[in-house]
């Protein structure tokens, strides 16, 4: 399959009143159609600095990225991207965060209320539609933002640390529903989190950083089940999973501040 | 380049870009008088305005006026902080006095100082006092509201955490209500300084007995333009100075180094 | 039950307890009716001038004052406000220029206007402008840019445009800070009106209450204030608490914007 995602000698660089530092070291990866990869690092590592220059937000200082073999130059509604803060508009109601992707492409009324409908129910917050975010809890309004990604039908989906700022058992459901909302989409992903369980649960190929100025330091590809589907049931008596996660934690660990 | 030279650099920098923007509006000002030839009895040009300027200041007219605004602003400052912010705390610290005087408050803030002037001027005549008055009502007002909503808005758990110490009603209020409630005093009190500025500005352009404000009116009833111009300057350059030298210091000291309220 | 009964007639305790002082001071000592008048004399006042009297005239000029100046306050100051907000080049050009003026914005520039504009309405449109552009333009500016980049980021990849961001987020987002400097600014320039009115009109209720001062005539004064406080309440009640609670607070938003 060809890649979708292409990143090659990338280093970005921050100018600073005192001087420029550098935000990561030289990266190259790349990510193929349907795959969902994960990037897991140590806090300050420049896995967010990658992820804005992927989505398009920032230029890098050095090297080039491309998607479907196409230069990224600014943001695109083929690259959708699920914010670790609440970045779903607070003056708009569920169903309105939800369509605002397809109302920005035009799509016809008709078609984009059977969208959101569909992503309601998928993302289980009917009834909850004409709530404004801040009636939501968190983890209902990360749903919204997933749903609002989701909902424009990007070919690339970009998550920056999606569950960060939710409640741990929120947090546990929330990732089995994305692991059943990929399946059911097969859309690429690329994930990034400080959380090694969470990385090696929703991965097909986990990469591991090292600390600033990061560089990827391995790769480990995950054998999924034909299925496809994730739960936290299975995955903490799997013990090839138990394995796996362990040495990520290990290659992590190494990368202490 | 050494760290100090740096700073040099940032600060000449800095100067130049507060700087630029006011010889670019006196260029402009410039151009429009002799572009559009306005006669002097509506604009003058810079050069007679810097005239003006020097005229007042060697002949000690300027200092005169503008020490009486200065002394006026500071006497009602004192005044309506001496007063007006144990008043608050009073208030605030009870929810029913809080709730009886609030919308009391309200009401006198929608009354400007400036609408009494009238009345003080029947009471007190064309005199320093009826000035004097309508300022620290300008003043007070808003001190005391804002120390009234700072005390109310301090986190209950604050206080209930000291009690659980040991610590009394007293000490309570000087370890938590106080420091909690000084950002919104030093609100009120800018609030207060920029209100009570303007209510002292206009009320001596009436009561005609010394300041700014009688300058640049009487200048108008001779036609004086270069004068008003001058005593508008003077006007807002020592608001300026008051506000950054003395309220935004202690607004920094305390405020910005405790990391609580506004941005 | 009577607890909340209490609670809900608190807020009247201050002005009966004024209006008690109040006559209390003519039982004791009656103080003649250019210092201070009785309570009766303001009512019969106020009603004599409202029925045949100056007083709708008065109202009438000052509102249109206030809403001519208020309203080219908000468009100028909101439009500049974006201006400013969204470069910062023109902001770090225009914040000293800001700063400056908005030290002497209002009433300060009657002696100078006096001469441009002459004595009316004009004039007070102009100082009723002059003071609320620079609250309107420091909360527009304020309010731009602290919209968190996030939600312009999220809209951007979902593929909006630089207008649809401004749209859809930038200007709601700015919204509680604007919304918050038209409640202040209209309390200035409400302020700013009754100062010029003093000296620079001929009609409006800042000339009716000076008329009161040369006339000698307290009751005039005190009625007249009394009604300027409730114009200011009732409007900041009826018509800028309400749209603040249909958008700001429906969005769960904190009107956090300065007094000024």
């Amino acid at each position: 399959m060809a890649d979708k995602i292409e990143v090659s000698g990338f280093r970005h660089f921050f100018r600073t009143e005192i001087g420029s530092v550098q935000a990561t070291g030289t990266i190259d990866l790349s990510i193929k159609a349907g795959e969902f990869v994960t990037l897991v690092g140590p806090s300050g590592c420049g896995k967010t600095t990658l992820l804005k220059a992927i989505a398009g937000f920032l230029t890098p200082s050095e090297g080039n990225i491309l998607c479907d073999g196409i230069p990224v130059r600014g943001p695109g509604r083929e690259r959708g991207v699920v914010f670790q803060e609440l970045a779903i508009l607070p003056w708009r109601t569920v169903r309105r965060n939800i369509g605002h992707g397809l109302e920005i492409a035009r799509v016809p009324k008709a078609e984009r209320e059977a969208t959101v409908a569909r992503l309601i129910g998928l993302m289980g917050l009917g009834g909850f539609e004409d709530r404004y975010p801040h009636e939501l809890s968190g983890g209902m309004r990360q749903r919204v933002a997933v749903a609002r990604t989701w909902a424009a039908d990007p070919e690339v989906i970009l998550m920056d640390e999606p569950f960060a700022a939710v409640d741990a058992m929120t947090r546990l459901t929330l990732q089995e529903e994305l692991g059943r909302l990929c399946a059911a989409t097969r859309k690429t992903v690329f994930f990034i989190t400080h959380s090694v369980d969470e990385a090696v649960f929703l991965a097909d190929r986990v990469l591991v950083m090292t600390r600033r100025p990061g560089t990827i330091k391995a790769e480990l590809e995950i054998p999924r089940s034909a299925s496809g589907g994730r739960d936290w049931d299975s995955f903490t008596s799997d013990p090839l999973m138990q394995k796996i996660a362990g040495d990520v934690m290990h290659l992590v660990h190494a990368e202490r501040v | 380049m050494t760290t100090l030279e740096r700073i040099g650099t940032v600060t000449i920098a800095r100067t130049f870009k507060t700087l630029l923007p006011f010889a670019v509006l006196i260029a402009v000002w410039w151009g429009i008088k002799t572009g559009a030839d306005v006669p002097d009895k509506l604009l003058v040009a810079p050069p007679a305005v810097w005239a003006s300027f020097t005229g007042l200041v060697s002949h000690g007219i300027l200092a005169e006026y503008a020490s009486a605004s200065l002394r006026l602003i500071g006497t009602a400052a004192i005044i309506s902080f001496v007063i007006g912010v144990p008043l608050g705390f009073a208030v605030g610290t009870n929810r029913y006095a809080a709730r009886a005087l609030e919308g009391t408050l309200r009401f006198l803030q929608g009354i400007s100082g400036i609408a009494w002037l009238p009345l003080a001027i029947l009471w007190f005549g064309f005199s320093q006092t009826t000035t004097l008055t309508i300022v620290i009502y300008t003043l007070i007002v808003p001190i005391i509201f804002n120390t009234m909503t700072g005390v109310r808005a301090i986190p209950e758990n604050y206080a209930l955490a000291l009690q659980s110490l040991g610590a009394g009603r007293l000490r309570i209020v000087r370890d938590v209500y106080l420091p909690g409630a000084l950002p919104s005093i030093i609100v009120g009190v800018r609030l207060g300084m920029g209100y009570g500025w303007r209510a002292l500005i206009a009320s001596e352009m009436l009561v005609r007995q010394g300041g700014l404000g009688d300058l640049i009116f009487g200048a108008r009833t001779f036609g004086q333009i270069d004068r008003i111009m001058v005593g508008m300057v003077v006007i807002g350059t020592l608001y300026i100075v008051v506000d950054r030298l003395l309220v935004q210091p202690v607004e920094t000291l305390t405020v910005a180094r405790w990391g609580v309220l506004r941005r | 039950m009577i607890h909340r009964w209490i609670w809900r007639l608190l807020p009247w305790v201050p002005a009966v307890i004024a209006l008690l002082a109040w006559w209390a001071w003519f039982a004791i000592d009656r103080p003649p009716a250019s210092v201070m008048p009785s309570a009766f004399a303001v009512i019969a006042t106020m009603a004599d001038l409202a029925f045949g009297g100056r007083l709708p005239g008065d109202i009438l000029a000052s509102m249109a004052r206030l809403l001519g100046g208020s309203a080219l306050g908000i468009v100028t100051g909101m439009a500049a406000g974006f201006v400013a907000g969204l470069n910062r080049p023109i902001a770090d050009f225009m914040n000293p220029l800001v700063v400056f003026f908005n030290a002497i914005s209002g009433i300060v520039w009657l002696p100078l206007v006096i001469g441009w504009l002459g004595i009316g309405s004009p004039l007070a449109i102009f100082l009723i402008w002059n003071t609320v552009f620079f609250i309107i333009f420091q909360n527009t500016v304020l309010g731009v840019q602290l919209v968190p980049e996030v939600l312009e980021l999220g809209v951007q990849s979902l593929g909006g445009s630089r207008w649809e961001t401004i749209r859809s987020v930038t200007l709601p987002g700015a919204l509680p800070y604007i919304l918050s400097g038209i409640r202040s600014g209209l309390g200035f320039g409400w302020r700013a009106l009754i100062a010029a009115e003093l000296v620079g009109a001929t009609t409006g209720l800042g000339q009716l209450i000076f008329s009161g001062a040369e006339y000698h005539r307290a009751d005039i004064i005190v009625g007249g204030c009394l009604l300027i406080g409730a114009i200011a309440m009732a409007m900041d009640r009826w018509l800028l608490l309400p749209i603040e609670k249909r958008t700001v607070i429906r969005w769960g938003l904190v009107a956090t914007g300065q007094g000024r």
